[in-house]
């Protein structure tokens, strides 16, 4: 069990630098209104093989931090709460065949939804990488 | 080790903290009286003498030689194979897997089970099984809600009523209303705002409901509403038509009647049954077959366990963690005894000796059958003396029929008959010449 720890805490996640992060470890992409939104390389670690995703359906408007999305693994099920409040314009379709993409690449192909943002001042609320890394150290003690 | 909750320590730092002298105390609220002269254990008695007063406590059990009573739990034979096989203590000691893969045998019992319901239901997916009839369909009730996020659950008329007070019991506290709706008035009651329509068939009364053609009118008006059929005897699934290949989401049915002894009314076998769409919703445990990571050797698994409650917790669509392993063993065993053949058979028999019973009441005087549609092997008399009739059937050492006024108090003078294979011609022309004695008279003579 000790050695499983150990190599969980010297794990790199490969976080990238160009996305905003939130505290319950969803990351989102901002290219003008439009947010990019997936689930961290730590998150998808921490659930395992992933099986299956509930996607919600596009044109529904969530507000920040509301339940959208359910992640589902072979041990465990996790909810996708949005970054930032806004309309749902496009949903992963790939994941529905392949909802392991999640685990290959968390933050790439395996993004799971895009918004279109309706609050930009709510950005300032996110993460950036340096804050985020605190947050996994702070999990993982 | 021990099992030790409180030593002495605990429990008076307990009572200090709650400001109480002994434990008797705890129970100050319950009135005295009740609480005196409880225990009245009359002193130990010997291996033969607790035997002997045993034995002459279950004299007092009547034995029937053939019955009419059916209403929910049917007395079907069973074949010496499945009394054979579930006594095997592998299985007869075994509770639902907890540590699953370590039980291999009984895993692959319950993969047996949910293939053999999946087939005979024609229904994409089976679960490891349910308490009994009753619960499946509260769990049915609650999975349609979650499903179509509205909360309006119409029962249909018909719905066994011993059931729905299971379904009430079940609904209660979840903000889901339940609406008891008549044939005639279905239509008037459906709207986008409905989750689903439970539907019994054949229904409490005996009466084969035409399930396609409702459930296409339903369909037609509210399209998203969830199609819930229910079937408390399922041997008739040897003529009828399967719900998998009507339009129905949710099949369950008691499986009381398929390798089960009817007993005290218990225990049943809840089978619960839906779509390939609705698999990660429906409640209970799933079984699934797997290969090892070589890929040489094939294996059990306990699978999708993320919908269950101990994951999931208050998102799961149900609490139960369990399922009925024992009686599903039963129900497998039953239908791999029979066969598709063997069933089909036993259906027949129930259809031909019940209408030959019908037929026969219908042509005495003062009797009339009061279903206008088919009926499987259930049916609803009217008769000119209740009371004599089953106390003549008493006497004859028959199982005399259900009085419905028991749950429907309007319905006077009303028997649900209910024959099956198990009743012998002798057993039914025993039962005509009963009836035959309490005729309306006519003539006016006696």
């Amino acid at each position: 069990m000790y050695e499983i720890i150990k190599k969980v805490k010297n794990m790199d996640y490969n976080l990238p630098e160009d996305v905003k992060y939130t505290a319950s470890h969803e990351w989102v992409r901002i290219d003008g209104d439009i947010g990019t939104v997936g689930i961290t390389s730590y998150a998808q670690h921490q659930l395992g093989d992933i099986v299956f995703i509930e996607l919600p359906n596009i044109g529904l408007v969530f507000e920040k931090g509301s339940h959208v999305a359910e992640i589902e693994s072979v041990k465990a099920v996790g909810d996708l709460l949005i970054p930032v409040s806004g309309e749902i314009i496009e949903v992963n379709k790939k994941l529905e065949e392949s909802p392991e993409i999640v685990n290959s690449s968390p933050f790439g192909d395996g993004w799971i939804l895009k918004i279109k943002i309706n609050h930009s001042d709510e950005l300032e609320t996110l993460l950036s990488v340096k804050e985020y890394e605190k947050v996994i150290e702070s999990e993982e003690h | 080790m021990d099992f030790i909750p409180h030593d002495d320590k605990t429990i008076n730092e307990m009572l200090k903290e709650l400001g109480l002298k002994e434990l008797d105390d705890l129970f100050d609220d319950i009135p005295k009286d009740l609480l005196e002269n409880q225990l009245n254990i009359p002193p130990g008695l010997s291996e033969p003498d607790l035997l002997d007063k045993l034995k002459k406590i279950s004299r007092e059990n009547k034995m029937y030689q053939s019955s009419f009573l059916g209403a929910g739990i049917y007395y079907h034979y069973i074949p010496s194979l499945v009394d054979f096989v579930i006594s095997r203590s592998e299985f007869y000691t075994a509770y639902t897997p907890y540590q699953a893969e370590a039980s291999q045998g009984f895993l692959q019992a319950i993969y047996e089970y949910q293939s053999i319901i999946s087939r005979l239901t024609e229904m994409d997916v089976s679960n490891a099984s349910m308490y009994d009839g009753s619960t499946a369909l509260a769990e049915a009730a609650i999975m349609s809600t979650i499903l179509t996020n509205k909360n309006i659950v119409i029962i249909m008329e018909g719905v066994h009523p011993e059931y729905i007070e299971v379904v009430k019991t079940y609904c209660w506290g979840q903000n889901i209303e339940l609406r008891i709706v008549s044939q005639d008035d279905l239509m008037n009651n459906l709207s986008e705002e409905i989750a689903s329509v439970m539907i019994q068939s054949p229904n409490f009364f005996g009466d084969i409901e035409d399930v396609a053609e409702i459930s296409k009118n339903i369909k037609n008006s509210a399209p998203n509403c969830i199609i819930v059929q229910l079937m408390t005897d399922p041997t008739c699934l040897g003529v009828l038509k399967p719900p998998g290949l009507i339009d129905v989401d949710i099949f369950v049915a008691e499986g009381q009647s398929f390798g089960i002894n009817p007993s005290f009314g218990g225990p049943g076998l809840g089978i619960f049954t839906t779509k390939q769409k609705f698999l990660r919703k429906i409640p209970g445990r799933l079984v699934g077959k797997t290969k090892e990571l070589n890929g040489e050797r094939e294996g059990f698994i306990l699978t999708l366990q993320a919908r269950e409650q101990h994951i999931r917790r208050e998102k799961a669509s149900s609490n139960i963690c369990t399922n009925e392993a024992l009686c599903a063993l039963s129900a497998l065993i039953y239908l791999l005894s029979l066969g598709s053949y063997g069933l089909r058979e036993i259906a027949t028999q129930n259809i031909q000796k019940t209408h030959y019973l019908k037929e026969k009441l219908a042509l005495i005087p003062g009797y009339k059958i009061l279903n206008t549609k088919p009926t499987y092997n259930e049916f609803l008399l009217k008769c000119p003396d209740i009371d004599k009739l089953i106390k003549e059937c008493k006497i004859n050492d028959l199982l005399p029929p259900l009085r419905i006024s028991n749950y429907y108090p309007n319905m006077k003078n009303v028997l649900l008959v209910c024959v099956t294979e198990t009743n012998s011609k002798d057993s039914l022309d025993k039962f005509l010449e009963i009836a035959s004695k309490f005729k309306e008279n006519i003539m006016g003579d006696s």
